[in-house]
């Protein structure tokens, strides 16, 4: 189980990079890297998975003295959350950019926008 | 053709590191050192039921004042890459239209979608969830109210100064925790109460609808900032 | 102490504070924005000091109250105190420089550089993987908001292209550190180091992965093209961020990760630092546009700091003070290179040369482009002494090889540019700037010359060096910097009393070989001085420069230990270049002069670094015990270094140009006094090395043959030239190839030769070069076929320049022929034929150019346009007539300067000393009065004149002939002048020996570096795709390099 997730994960990131690699139009390529942020969350909660146990939230049922035995590791819950909202300020950051490269001119290919070069 | 070629070779050479990762992965069948300090400690030590929540606005408290600060970043970012060379004077745009279905829904499920993102964020040290989550769905609300009519202007200034009202307790709160707990952004500033009650966890509560706030926020003034684009050729 | 935690506090303050205020109170949000970075950077200072000073502990802070690993802690040390000082006063300096952008964009902009600001504080501090990973998405991010500030449309896609890497890079980040937090337990850098994660499974890659995202924010070679475009397109101001501040900052967190590898993962970084050196180095070469070579070479830099952090395992406790030395230079210099770019309209480099409005802001720009190519006094020289001295004490030669050879193309490229600034047409605006953008520059400049002190002191109090800084001659030269705005009369009166006294206080001090140098230096520096009394106005730029080299060459005579002589050497070399570009037509004779220079310098540096072997500190003297097999290579090393300042043949390309196109009293410092500074280099290294074998070839004998080569090419080069100073030029080649070959032969009498052409060499060529100078200054040109019959005219630069070629030639009476004398007595006692006949040839070569001086420029025909010429300016013909004296003194009674001399030699060559008795001075061959020379010569020559006349009494004066003129109009004017193309037929036969053979060598060498950069610069076609996959294949080869494939 967590190996079908974690490599499944992977899978989306290697998606996500060919996409970025072969698709010149800068809308394709923030979609593919949103595949990409989204394998690594994968890969992430993955980590954090243990076979049998429950979420890591105390009460009648995992009592804090019970608690190291019954739940999950909570850390990569935690970074999961932190590295979604970054990936969705990334995310939020490029389409304003592409939004602007393209109101200037006219084109979203990326092989366009080579006037900085050597 | 050879470009496609070295593409996939590349790739290949990434997907082998995965996979080297990936097969001699093996799963913890017992806690590791630092979960089994939270698992232990977040009960007696922080007061909040929900151990994630004790980790993000807590433990790694630093993290997620970074985090609330790359929404910051982000929103002004996006609301000046979109005012970048903009013209003083508004062209008036067309009025799409939207249908029946969409504005009557929108008046009957904003109210409610809010409610829900508060509820989220207020509980975010009891149940799952919490001030990114409750913000989030706060902001789809906006959102919804954006599709419903999307000439309708929201305020700049209002969303700014809740924004700032947000972040500044948010630093505030946390330095508290360097005068009267044990460092900044701890959340025992005020008592922790009885586990698994809404008052209690300390600070967490309040520092978590704060986050909630000031991301509903962030996400509003990135959605009101795109809606004011106009539509490109 | 104020909690560090406060650093970041205070900008979201700040940052948070702005959404209060209306958008349109601009000046109270900038004020609040000032206010917070002030802020911030008085509490990084306070921490400096308190480290620094009071030797304060490093504290850990920790959050959440809970100790680590369980809650994030952040720590403050002298090294983050340092490092966050920097990047608070770069942000700081450049938020003044921003003042009209920020005013332009509001609010927001300003939050966002409150924010970058923050993170790479953030990035400095903290102690935690994930911790690290916020801040670096924040400084990330920050990036892409900071690029709006610059008015180049092209910034925008250049921010695109560094999100799209960024994207790329964070996907590794965060696998790297959950597979490392899954493999140790923790997220905290030093619980991870202490769990050495490289150990546990899957450690290994999960570390790869993690060093793959912070490494390649420090644009590693070739997955760096993001970072050019970023470079080249954003605002100045936030490229001194990103250059100065942000690269700190990727630098530190490098260093603690590297901290979680270990010992294995220094060698890649190592390699991946020197690659990155080189090829940016080499790619900068061909680029015009200021701030795109400005990329290249931080990102040059950076690869440098990169490559030390992964020589840790030899540097230990010293890695701090060396990879701290090039930082701070790095940032200091770039971010005041930036901020200065921001001045200029044009972004060619030579749009630059508008700062020659602006004295000031040359100091700054030649204080930065010092502090980059490590030259004295500033901490990247102290370091680079530092790290080369333990690379070669551990045998590191292929690294300390690249890095010098890396080294030396940044310096070449900086100080083309200088020259550009210098000597380039300059457009007829000015500079317009306001305080805001003075301040900052002026800010770096201060701080690197204050760092400059502070790297002083570390490295005396660690390395016993002394603070070169604290050297009264550089002080008194520096001091010039400042007096800079008196009249020019009123500094060379100060030059001259400086350099007098400092010689009546010192005298006592110097060995008998030592004096002889001491002298020329001083007090024959001091007479040239006089030349300088001639020119007007204020000479901006002259005195400092010139004195500069003064004060190395007095250093470098009283130094006794290799680093304060390499110190010396580096100062005079540097002054002397700014003297030689001060030429017209000079710019690129400068250039090759100062890429000669730094090479040989280089080559002086890695020669004493090998002697030293890791020893901290090295007295000259103990180069005599230097033993097989080391000796015969730092004997190499060390000569070859040497002999780039004597211009010996091959390496002579620089000195024709150099020499003749400087000012008129100019070249005679240059060629009288500078080219001594080799003689005494070799002197030194033949005194205490003597004689070396290397694969069985007796390294002297090579030496002699150089000499030899070098007296023979350098006539013959000399006789077909037209230029009169260029000729001299040549002749000096010649005669410094006579002292080599003195040298080289290692006995008594050869050195005591040497020393005759020391001194000779001075008088006369500082003589002869005044009366050229002085006669191309009243005719306005240097071809000597446009001259002609000017002995009437100038009548005192005619007596020069006889005296002074008699005296060359070395035909009696006067000291050339004692010179001479002691020279064939010298050869006599040893049995290298062939070189022998060589400089037996040069010999009579000599006389034929030097005739032309008189017979071409002095006697014949007076040309038309000359008819009003009037003698040379005072102050020119005032020392050449000293130097008559001189010339005579030291003719009659050579033994006040040698037969100290003499006697010093016996302890290094008890053998074949010369017995003086009275006049006379005896060899086993023969002897010498000069005296009586004097005499006979005088009457001879006095009966000879008086027939002379006798029979012409009735001579008639030829009038102007102008036969060439009849009915026709020749094509070129000079084939009109017999003396034009004089030597033709000699140079039928003889000319296949003076093919510039050196030249074409030399040129092919850069032609082949620039087209290799040229081509291999292409690789950054500007896509963004193709940048995302040079990070790929760097990270797949670095992959498979780790792994061993």
């Amino acid at each position: 189980m967590i190996y079908m997730a974690m490599a499944t994960g992977f899978l989306l990131i290697l998606i996500g990079f060919y996409g970025a690699l072969t698709n010149r139009n800068l809308l394709r390529m923030i979609v593919a890297f949103t595949l990409a942020n989204t394998g690594v969350n994968i890969v992430i909660v993955a980590i954090g998975y243990m076979h049998g146990r429950t979420a890591p939230i105390l009460d009648a049922a995992v009592t804090a003295s019970a608690a190291a035995a019954r739940i999950i590791d909570p850390v990569p819950q935690a970074l999961v959350l932190t590295a979604i909202v970054i990936g969705l300020g990334v995310t939020a950051l490029m389409l304003a950019y592409a939004y602007k490269l393209y109101e200037r001119k006219g084109t979203l290919d990326i092989a366009q926008y080579t006037d900085l070069k050597w | 053709m050879i470009k496609r070629f070295i593409t996939l070779l590349l790739l290949a050479g990434i997907g082998a590191i995965f996979a080297s990762l990936l097969f001699t992965y093996v799963p913890d069948s017992e806690l590791n050192r630092t979960a089994d300090y939270y698992a232990g400690h977040t009960a007696s030590d922080i007061g909040a039921a929900n151990i994630v929540t004790a980790i993000i606005v807590t433990y790694r408290g630093l993290d997620t004042l970074g985090e609330v600060t790359v929404l910051f970043l982000a929103s002004s970012i996006v609301g000046l890459v979109l005012s970048l060379g903009q013209k003083q004077h508004k062209t008036q745009r067309n009025r799409v239209a939207v249908g029946e279905l969409l504005t009557t829904g929108s008046r009957f499920l904003a109210p409610l979608i809010m409610l829900l993102g508060v509820y989220v964020f207020v509980n975010g040290h009891l149940t799952p969830g919490g001030g990114f989550q409750g913000g989030a769905i706060i902001a789809s609300g906006m959102l919804l109210l954006l599709l419903a009519d999307p000439l309708r202007h929201f305020s700049h200034t209002l969303i700014a100064t809740l924004e700032s009202f947000s972040g500044l307790s948010y630093v505030a709160l946390g330095v508290l925790g360097l005068f009267m707990a044990g460092g900044f952004l701890d959340n025992r500033i005020l008592p922790t109460g009885t586990l698994g009650e809404l008052i209690s966890a300390g600070a967490i509560p309040l520092i978590y609808s704060l986050i909630g706030l000031k991301v509903g926020a962030e996400f509003s003034s990135m959605l009101a900032s795109l809606s004011e684009t106009e539509d490109l050729k | 102490m104020v909690n560090a935690l406060y650093l970041i506090v205070a900008a979201l303050t700040a940052a948070f504070l702005l959404g209060f205020l209306n958008p349109a109170r601009r000046s109270a949000a900038y004020t609040i924005t000032l206010l917070a970075l002030t802020f911030m950077s008085c509490v990084s200072a306070s921490w400096v000091w308190e480290f620094a000073v009071n030797n304060a502990a490093p504290v850990d802070i920790f959050t959440a109250g809970t100790e680590p690993p369980f809650a994030i802690n952040l720590r403050m040390g002298l090294h983050e105190a340092a490092l966050t000082l920097l990047v608070n006063l770069t942000g700081l300096l450049s938020a003044l420089y921003l003042k009209d952008a920020l005013f332009a964009l509001g609010r927001r902009g300003m939050a966002v550089l409150l924010v970058a600001v923050m993170a790479l504080c953030g990035i400095i501090l903290t102690r935690d993987i994930f911790n690290l990973f916020v801040f670096f998405e924040l400084a990330v991010i920050s990036t892409a908001g900071l690029m709006l500030f610059s008015d180049d449309s092209r910034a925008l896609a250049a921010g695109f292209k560094y999100l799209i890497v960024s994207q790329v890079l964070s996907v590794f980040f965060l696998i790297g550190i959950i597979f490392a937090y899954h493999a140790t337990g923790t997220l905290n850098i030093d619980g991870m180091a202490e769990a050495s994660l490289g150990m546990k499974t899957g450690g290994s890659i999960a570390f790869f992965m993690l060093f793959i995202a912070v490494v390649a924010e420090l644009k590693p070679f070739p997955a760096n093209g993001w970072a050019l475009d970023i470079y080249e397109s954003a605002h100045p101001a936030f490229a001194a961020i990103f250059s100065a501040a942000t690269g700190a900052a990727a630098i530190y967190a490098t260093d603690k990760l590297l901290l979680i590898g270990g010992a294995e993962w220094l060698p890649i970084s190592t390699g991946i630092g020197i690659v990155t050196f080189l090829a940016a180095n080499l790619l900068a070469l061909p680029q015009t546009n200021d701030r795109r070579l400005l990329a290249y070479s931080s990102i040059a830099q950076t690869g440098l700091i990169l490559a030390v952090l992964g020589q840790r395992d030899i540097l230990g406790d010293s890695a701090p003070f060396i990879a701290g030395g090039l930082l701070f230079s790095h940032a200091i210099a770039k971010a005041g290179l930036y901020w200065l770019s921001g001045l200029i309209a044009g972004r060619e480099l030579a749009d630059w040369a508008i700062l020659r409005s602006r004295p000031l802001l040359i100091f700054a720009f030649v204080t930065f482009i010092a502090m980059l190519s490590g030259l004295p006094p500033f901490p990247g020289f102290y370091a680079k002494w530092e790290l080369v001295h333990m690379l070669a004490g551990e045998g590191r030669l292929a690294l300390l090889a690249f890095i010098l050879i890396g080294a030396l193309i940044e310096a070449a490229y900086l100080f083309r540019w200088f020259g550009y600034i210098i000597k380039r047409e300059q457009t007829d605006q000015t500079i317009a700037c306001t305080p805001f953008q003075i301040t900052p520059i002026l800010a770096a400049v201060v701080g690197g010359w204050a760092l400059g002190l502070v790297w002083g002191d570390l490295s005396a109090s660690h390395f016993g060096q002394s603070n070169l800084l604290l050297a009264l001659p550089l002080l008194f030269a520096l001091s010039f910097l400042l007096l800079d705005w008196l009249p020019a009369w009123v500094k060379n009166t100060l030059a001259i009393a400086g350099m007098v006294a400092f010689f009546t206080l010192t005298y006592a001090e110097y060995d008998p070989l030592r004096l002889i140098f001491a002298i020329i230096f001083l007090i024959g520096g001091a007479i040239i001085f006089l030349a300088s009394y001639d020119a007007h106005g204020r000479r901006i730029g002259f005195y400092p420069a010139a004195m500069l080299m003064y004060a190395g060459l007095t250093m470098l005579i009283r130094a006794t230990d290799t680093f304060g002589f390499f110190a010396a050497w580096e100062l005079l070399t540097l002054g002397s270049y700014f003297l030689i570009l001060r030429g017209k037509r000079s710019e690129p004779h400068a250039l090759s002069y100062v890429i000669f220079s730094l090479g040989g310098a280089f080559l002086i540096l890695a020669g004493f670094a090998l002697a030293a072997q890791g020893a901290p500190q090295f007295d000259l003297t103990s180069l005599s015990q230097l033993t097989q097999p080391l000796a015969p290579w730092v004997f190499l090393l060390l000569a070859i270094g040497f002999m780039t300042k004597t211009a010996a043949i091959g390496l002579h390309i620089w000195l024709p140009g150099a020499h003749s196109e400087a000012e008129t009293d100019v070249s005679p410092m240059v060629s009288g006094i500078l080219l001594k500074a080799g003689l005494f280099g070799l002197m030194v290294l033949l005194m205490s090395m003597g004689k070396q074998q290397l694969y069985g070839v007796e390294l002297t004998h090579v030496l002699l043959w150089i000499g030899a080569l070098s007296a023979l090419l350098g006539n013959l080069m000399a006789i077909f030239e037209e230029d009169a100073k260029r000729l001299l030029a040549y002749s000096s080649i010649g005669q410094m190839g006579y002292a080599l070959f003195g040298l080289a032969l290692m006995n008594h009498l050869g050195w005591l030769m040497a020393l005759m052409f020391v001194i000779n060499h001075y008088i006369y060529k500082s003589m002869l070069f005044l009366s050229a100078g002085g006669v191309a200054k009243r005719t306005g040109t240097r071809d000597m076929y446009k001259m002609g019959g000017l002995i009437t005219l100038m009548p005192l630069s005619f007596i020069a320049t006889l005296i002074g070629i008699i005296a060359v030639s070395g035909v009696p009476p006067l000291s050339g022929f004692g010179g001479r004398w002691i020279f064939y007595n010298a050869i006599l006692t040893t049995d290298y034929r062939l070189p022998m006949i060589i400089i037996f040839f040069a010999g009579p070569i000599a006389f034929l150019y030097l005739f032309r001086l008189i017979h071409t420029i002095f006697l014949g025909q007076l040309k038309d346009e000359h008819r009003k010429l009037k003698e040379a300016p005072f102050w020119i013909i005032l020392p050449q007539m000293i130097f008559v004296a001189l010339l005579m003194i030291f003719a009659m009674f050579p033994g006040l300067a040698l037969r100290r001399v003499d006697t010093y030699l016996n302890q290094f060559f008890p053998e074949g000393g010369l017995s003086w008795a009275g006049n006379t001075i005896t060899s086993s061959y023969g002897y010498w009065n000069p005296i009586a020379i004097m005499i006979i010569v005088c009457v001879i020559f006095g009966t000879l004149f008086a027939w002379l006349l006798f029979v012409n009494r009735r001579a008639q004066k030829v009038k102007q002939f102008n036969i060439v003129f009849s009915a026709e109009r020749p094509f070129r004017p000079e084939t009109t002048h017999y003396a034009w193309n004089f030597f033709a037929p000699y140079r039928k036969a003889l000319g296949f020996l003076v093919q510039p053979f050196a030249t074409r060598f030399w040129g092919t060498l850069t032609d082949l570096l620039h087209t290799t950069a040229d081509l291999t610069r292409r690789l950054y076609d500007g896509n963004g795709q193709s940048y995302v996959f040079h990070l790929f294949a760097f990270i797949v080869v670095v992959y498979l390099m780790r792994i061993g494939v």
